[in-house]
């Protein structure tokens, strides 16, 4: 008897101990578990990133509820400032007005000269693009990563790869589509690489991300200066976008080194349109492609 | 019965505050404000509410929430999934450990505190990601995260103390 008591005695010290053992040291097993995460985010990047998308396609109702006062507060503001610059936009537009007049005659005499042209060379007109609208919910990152979460996926049409456009230019590209919502790489992303020509000469650049509001110009032909104000537009290299989509213009840095501005405000895009150029990487050469399609034709 | 089922559910929804909060502060970091660049300085606001509940309610904020909230940072972020909640735990441990430190004395106290620990966090934040992306991020941005969030600080830290002090005083 004295024996079991004892040794029951002894049982619940151990079991109190490795209760306030485990309190103690619980935050040792969570480090743990953290730690194996990040190891099998290494080892299974794939895997991670497929439970990434379900996680936030089921948040996404959640953020578009949070995000949607804060949209309308902007958009409030926006209505309240447009009252107060009314006369100076009227005289802008005006302005803006007589030069488009000018470009629209412009315009219809090339386009008679196109046509005519076309006709010459038997050349098959394209097919439209097909557009997706979307909102933006989420601006995620910080200074780390900078992306988007937008109210768009799967079921809507999105796809890997599809160009993503503001009214004012290419601003990033689908990198992880979900169900129902899909993430956008901006072009400021430190992992963002876009082959670039400058339309006034003709310069090939890169375009690289830094996490900063203007991503820099990299891979210029030794000794190039480029005029600030420059457009730069996409080359087309690499098949990802096609060429001539506009980014910004050219900024001189110094010491030979250029940024761009660019043509969308990217720390404020509430709406994204997305644009599927039908366009896949190492398949973006028409000519190679016909080649090949001849060689294997013989 | 009823009032006895009541009772505890009231209980529940209570001692569920701190990691609501928290769960609260982590969707407006990154919801789209309305403000121009917002989002390559927009603070981490849950490390706010990690750093109050560890001082002051430990007991219902415990690592695991901890690490649940860091794992939800590092998804909704797009950061490599654990690095958030490695770093969540981390800073609740040394802030729980700390906390006679950092509770004891006045305001500034507390304010200089979580300057302390907002430095170290993205200092090592910064070096680990550097590690595990084999890649150098532009340092200048994540200090201005780190300054804007420091000066942030009495507003969110006030409406915990609010919460705290309306929901949680009777406990």
């Amino acid at each position: 008897m004295a024996v079991r008591s004892r040794s029951s005695g002894w049982i619940d010290t151990a079991a109190l101990s490795w209760r306030l053992l485990t309190q103690r040291y619980s935050f040792l097993l969570f480090i743990g578990l953290s730690l194996g995460l990040l190891v099998i985010g290494r080892v299974q990047p794939v895997f991670m990133e497929g439970v990434r998308t379900h996680v936030i396609d089921g948040l996404a109702p959640l953020l578009d509820a949070i995000a949607r006062p804060m949209t309308a507060a902007q958009n409030a503001a926006t209505t309240v400032k447009s009252y107060f610059v009314l006369r100076q936009d009227n005289e802008a537009l005006r302005s803006d007005n007589a030069q488009m007049k000018q470009w629209q005659e412009a315009m219809i005499v090339m386009q008679r000269e196109n046509k005519e042209l076309r006709s010459l060379l038997h050349f098959k007109v394209e097919p439209g693009l097909a557009y997706i609208s979307a909102r933006v919910i989420a601006d995620t990152g910080g200074p780390f990563v900078r992306g988007l979460i937008i109210t768009a996926g799967r079921t809507d049409g999105v796809r890997e790869g599809m160009a993503a456009m503001t009214g004012e230019g290419l601003v990033g590209r689908v990198v992880e589509v979900g169900d129902w919502s899909s993430r956008v790489l901006l072009i400021s992303d430190l992992n963002s690489r876009i082959p670039v020509t400058i339309s006034d000469t003709g310069d090939r650049a890169v375009l690289a991300g830094d996490n900063s509001a203007e991503p820099k110009l990299f891979y210029l032909a030794q000794g190039t200066v480029l005029n600030a104000g420059a457009r730069v537009v996409t080359s087309g290299h690499g098949g990802v976008f096609p060429a001539g989509l506009p980014l910004g213009v050219v900024r001189d840095t110094g010491h030979g080194t250029y940024a761009i501005v660019p043509a969308a405000d990217l720390g404020r895009i509430n709406y994204i349109r997305l644009v599927d150029f039908n366009l896949k990487g190492g398949n973006f050469n028409p000519i190679a492609n016909k080649l090949q399609a001849e060689i294997l034709k013989r | 019965m009823l009032e006895a089922l009541w009772q505890r559910l009231d209980n529940v929804a209570r001692a569920s505050l701190p990691f609501m909060s928290t769960l609260l502060f982590t969707f407006l970091s990154v919801v789209a404000w309305p403000l121009p660049y917002i989002g390559t300085v927009m603070p981490p606001l849950a490390l706010i509410a990690i750093y109050y509940w560890a001082i002051h309610r430990p007991d219902l904020f415990g690592p695991g929430m901890a690490f649940i909230i860091g794992l939800l940072f590092d998804v909704i972020n797009f950061l490599p999934p654990g690095l958030s909640a490695l770093l969540f735990v981390g800073v609740h441990q040394f802030v729980f450990w700390q906390r006679r430190f950092f509770s004891g004395h006045s305001f500034l106290m507390l304010w200089s505190g979580f300057a302390l620990t907002v430095i170290s966090f993205i200092i090592i934040e910064w070096i680990f990601l550097g590690i595990i992306r084999w890649q150098i991020t532009p340092f200048f941005p994540v200090f201005m995260q780190a300054i804007l969030v420091i000066f942030l600080f009495p507003l969110p830290c006030w409406m915990l103390i609010r919460l705290q002090r309306s929901a949680l005083s009777s406990n």
